[in-house]
């Protein structure tokens, strides 16, 4: 299968906390790639620097073999680069249409009438079309993340982060976001997924990479990486799972 | 049941275009059966309205708080003066030459000034501002200190001023309105609310702030132009004066930031109290400066705003449904 | 040799700019507050001052200490039942209440002493402490500069040694912690103002020592504070000194080039391209990019 997204050895610092040292890693086509590693591992800094949110000090990364590394945020969106953020950032004075309008006009470059029926499409799947007339900023926490996946959808992203979906989530709403991962894996689109929760990780992804102190530890089956002595180490004496 | 919630909206639709006619018409017909006074003091509230309604995209919608628009009052007077008096040359051409270099100075000093954020951004639009006015005042080729008597402008009636005015003030709402219902609206109201979501959602937040700074230009140049129709004299000091965007801000304060009806609202506020005070200038600024800092403390969205919350109405919708 | 008079006459008066900003530096450093009435405060002190110079005769001294006492309690007064009403309310509340502010107080000096241009009567302008025949130096400049480096230097100790400034600079690095150790930051910035109006005062008598001024002055020396800041960088009270000599420096050198008509431009010139090249002020620290 084809590799969409290429990164190799980047690394970024700030001041002294050398954060990412050395990191490399790839996306296949239609994959669930979930990416383990202890708070402060970087994941989140790693997503930053994927939408160019932050610039690397080192590396660079590929993009259906071009090297976007030098693009900025937006440039990177229309290529085809959609996020969810740890914490939602749903637009909150905006209705949930117009939200996800956002996305379909300016990261899909449609007009507006073609992006509210491609909208309307994007709520049914993300099941938010009862709510459309609603105020982001009055969602509870799984609607947000609902809308964050539905908005980052309507731009028409080849590739999909996302960083803790689940987290915070009760089981049954963590099956949903389970379930609306399958979806848009089902879409051909790739997924790179941060998550704390192991056994999500596990049912939910196609392979899975542990990162610490900067690097990558290990990458593989989920199964495969979570016995392993590497990942053991890293959470041990951690809080985690 | 049915029938009726079906035809409510309909009714409130129409209630809302009659009373607008109304409105509309009204204003049209002012000269015929008002005096020169409240003629001249409409024009005021026009003119004013349309610059609160740009400083209002700029800071309530676009999140640019400039204290620099007087530097496009002064392009436009100047550029009135220039065209009438030493060309000798239309007054309608005076007004569009304003508003044509109001935005080729807005984009060229766009280049440093957008590099500045927040608070530098600020102070740096003023300090352009007062360049402009120190070196308008030692520029031999606009007489420096001396200025113009803008003669072209007595050949104008005051109605004739006032029909300028009307369709800058009503033209100035309508672009406003119909610019925040496109995509530039989305995505302004997308940055409004978080910048980094919005960015990597495709959204170009430089060049929509541009854009958005470039339009308040010219239609400021504009404005300026019609507003040294009005008085007639220019000079540098008063032209680039802070005390344009003093008006701005406190008709936006007032009326209620990021709402398109707070600067209608807060245009007529201002100059009610302007003219109520006209002989005691340094006390109507002092009333409305305590009244802008009370505003910001108790309601900071202004009385627009605060009505919008308590009751929940908008005239003029932006929402997209 | 005009032109080595010019460059001494610039750095002198880099001391007057330096004070004049040092109040809108510690203010800004402590609350990340871009005070857009700091000019407006400092000319109102120029007033009292001019006002009190007269009741005592021309002491300048005592007209000064009693400035200082006004000043003080005007800007605890503004900063405890204003400023901090809107200071966690976002960045355009606070901008405008300063505004705000700004515009009242000039409009009030207009309305109390008229349009017309003062200054405070002193001998100090017209003697020369040294007199060779390349240059001079004259006694007011010298004093500005005097001044200037007493006062930081001063601040610099209380900043460094005492509770108080240790206080102040706890809040300034984070405020979180501040407010859990049992810091009241509220009060805290409340006691930043006065200081900085200490600071102020003085600078506004130097001022009116200087130079004559209407109600409206208040804008030029905002920006002048405003820029000395910027290429001073935030809570370096030398940068501020470096800071204003440069300003100094930028506007007699437009004077001596260009002519005395230039001397305002070109220090806003220098001030635009510096703002420019650091775009986000050298005293912020770099954010993302
Ligand atoms: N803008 C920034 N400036 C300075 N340091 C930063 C910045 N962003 C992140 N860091 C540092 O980078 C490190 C990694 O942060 P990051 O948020 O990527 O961790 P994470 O792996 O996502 O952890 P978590 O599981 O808690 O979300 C942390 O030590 C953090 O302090
Ligand atoms: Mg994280």
């Amino acid at each position: 299968m084809a590799t969409v997204l290429d990164v190799q050895d980047i690394g970024i610092s700030f001041g002294n906390n050398h954060v990412l040292k050395s990191l490399s890693l790839e996306l296949k086509e239609s994959e669930v790639l979930g990416v383990i590693g202890p708070n402060g591992a970087g994941k989140t800094v790693m997503l930053n620097i994927l939408t160019g949110i932050m610039r690397p000090t080192k590396g660079q990364i590929l993009f259906q073999g071009e090297n976007i590394t030098n693009l900025s945020t937006t440039e990177r969106c229309r290529k085809g680069i959609g996020r969810t953020f740890q914490v939602p950032r749903p637009f909150e004075k905006m209705t949930v249409f117009e939200n996800i309008l956002v996305g379909s006009v300016y990261g899909d470059r449609k007009s507006e009438k073609e992006a509210r029926v491609k909208a309307l499409e994007i709520m049914e799947l993300i099941g938010l079309t009862e709510k459309k007339g609603w105020f982001a900023g009055k969602l509870g926490l799984l609607d947000r993340k609902r809308l964050e996946i539905g908005r980052a959808l309507a731009s028409n992203p080849k590739v999909l982060l996302f960083d803790e979906v689940a987290g915070g989530l009760t089981e049954s709403e963590v099956s949903d976001i389970l379930g609306m991962v399958r979806m848009v894996k089902e879409q051909g689109i790739s997924v790179i997924w941060i998550e704390h929760v192991l056994k999500t990780m596990r049912e939910g992804t196609d392979r899975v990479l542990c990162i610490a102190e900067g690097r990558n530890v290990i990458c593989g089956i989920p199964e495969e990486v979570m016995r392993s002595k590497e990942v053991h180490d890293v959470y041990l004496g951690a809080d985690e799972e | 049941m049915i029938q009726l919630l079906a035809s409510k909206p309909f009714k409130i639709l129409n209630i809302k275009i009659i009373v607008l006619i109304l409105i509309i018409s009204i204003f049209l017909t002012l000269p015929l059966w008002s005096s020169e006074y409240i003629i001249s003091v409409f024009v005021l509230i026009f003119l004013y309205m349309s610059l609160g309604q740009m400083w209002n995209l700029l800071a309530g919608y676009t999140g640019l708080v400039s204290l620099g628009q007087q530097i496009f009052i002064g392009l436009g007077g100047y550029s009135l003066a220039v065209i009438t008096v030493l060309y000798q040359l239309p007054i309608a051409l005076g007004i569009i030459v304003g508003g044509v270099i109001s935005i080729l100075f807005a984009l060229i000093i766009s280049q440093p000034i957008f590099k500045m954020r927040g608070d530098y951004f600020t102070i740096g639009t003023w300090i352009v501002a007062e360049c402009l006015a120190v070196f308008f005042s030692v520029w031999t080729y606009v007489r420096g200190g001396l200025g113009f008597n803008i003669i072209a402008a007595y050949k104008l009636s005051t109605t004739d001023i006032y029909y300028m005015a009307v369709a800058m003030g009503l033209g100035s709402i309508a672009l406003v309105y119909f610019l925040l219902r496109t995509k530039i609206g989305l995505a302004l109201m997308a940055m409004r609310d978080n910048e980094s979501a919005a960015e990597t959602l495709g959204v170009e937040l430089y060049k929509t702030k541009l854009k958005v700074f470039l339009i308040a230009a010219f239609v400021t140049g504009l404005t300026g132009g019609l507003l040294y129709l009005s008085i007639a004299y220019i000079q540098p000091r008063a032209s680039f004066s802070i005390t344009w965007t003093v008006a701005m801000v406190f008709i936006v304060i007032i009326g209620g930031i990021g709402t398109i009806e707070g600067p209608i609202l807060g245009a007529f506020f201002f100059i009610l109290i302007k003219q109520y005070l006209y002989n005691y200038p340094g006390i109507s600024m002092i009333i409305l400066g305590t009244v802008a800092i009370l505003t910001i403390l108790i309601a900071p969205k202004g009385i627009v705003g605060t009505l919008q919350e308590r009751y929940g109405f908008e005239i003029l919708s932006i929402r997209r449904r | 040799m005009q032109i080595i008079q010019s460059l001494l006459n610039g750095i002198l008066l880099g001391g007057l700019y330096a004070m004049v900003a040092l109040g809108m530096s510690l203010v800004f450093g402590i609350m990340k507050l871009t005070n857009i009435a700091h000019g407006d405060l400092i000319i109102v002190a120029t007033y009292i001052c001019m006002v009190m110079a007269v009741q005592f005769s021309g002491n300048l001294l005592l007209a000064v200490l009693i400035t200082i006492c006004f000043m003080m309690l005007i800007g605890f007064l503004l900063q405890t039942f204003l400023i901090n009403k809107v200071l966690d309310k976002g960045p355009e509340p606070p901008l405008l209440v300063t505004f705000g502010i700004s515009i009242t107080l000039s409009n009030i000096l207009l309305l109390v002493f008229g349009a017309d241009a003062r200054y405070i009567p002193n001998t100090l302008k017209t003697i020369n402490i040294v007199n060779t025949e390349h240059f001079s130096i004259s006694a007011i400049y010298l004093l500005n500069f005097i001044v200037a480096i007493v006062v930081i230097c001063t601040l610099h100790y209380i900043m460094k040694n005492t509770f108080f400034g240790r206080s102040i600079r706890a809040t300034a690095d984070d405020v979180t912690t501040a407010e859990l150790m049992g810091v009241n930051t509220k009060r805290i910035y409340s006691y930043t103002m006065c200081l900085a109006m200490v600071i102020s005062s003085i600078a506004g008598l130097l001022v009116g020592m200087n130079y004559t001024y209407y109600p409206s002055t208040g804008t030029e020396y905002l920006i002048y504070a405003f820029g000395v800041v910027v290429i001073g960088g935030m809570g370096n009270q030398m940068g501020i000194l470096l800071g204003g000599i440069i300003l100094g420096i930028a506007q007699l050198m437009g004077a001596y080039f260009f002519g005395t008509g230039y001397q305002l431009l070109a220090g806003y010139l220098v001030l635009l391209i510096i703002l420019t090249i650091r775009p986000q002020g050298i005293l912020s620290k770099a954010t993302r990019r």
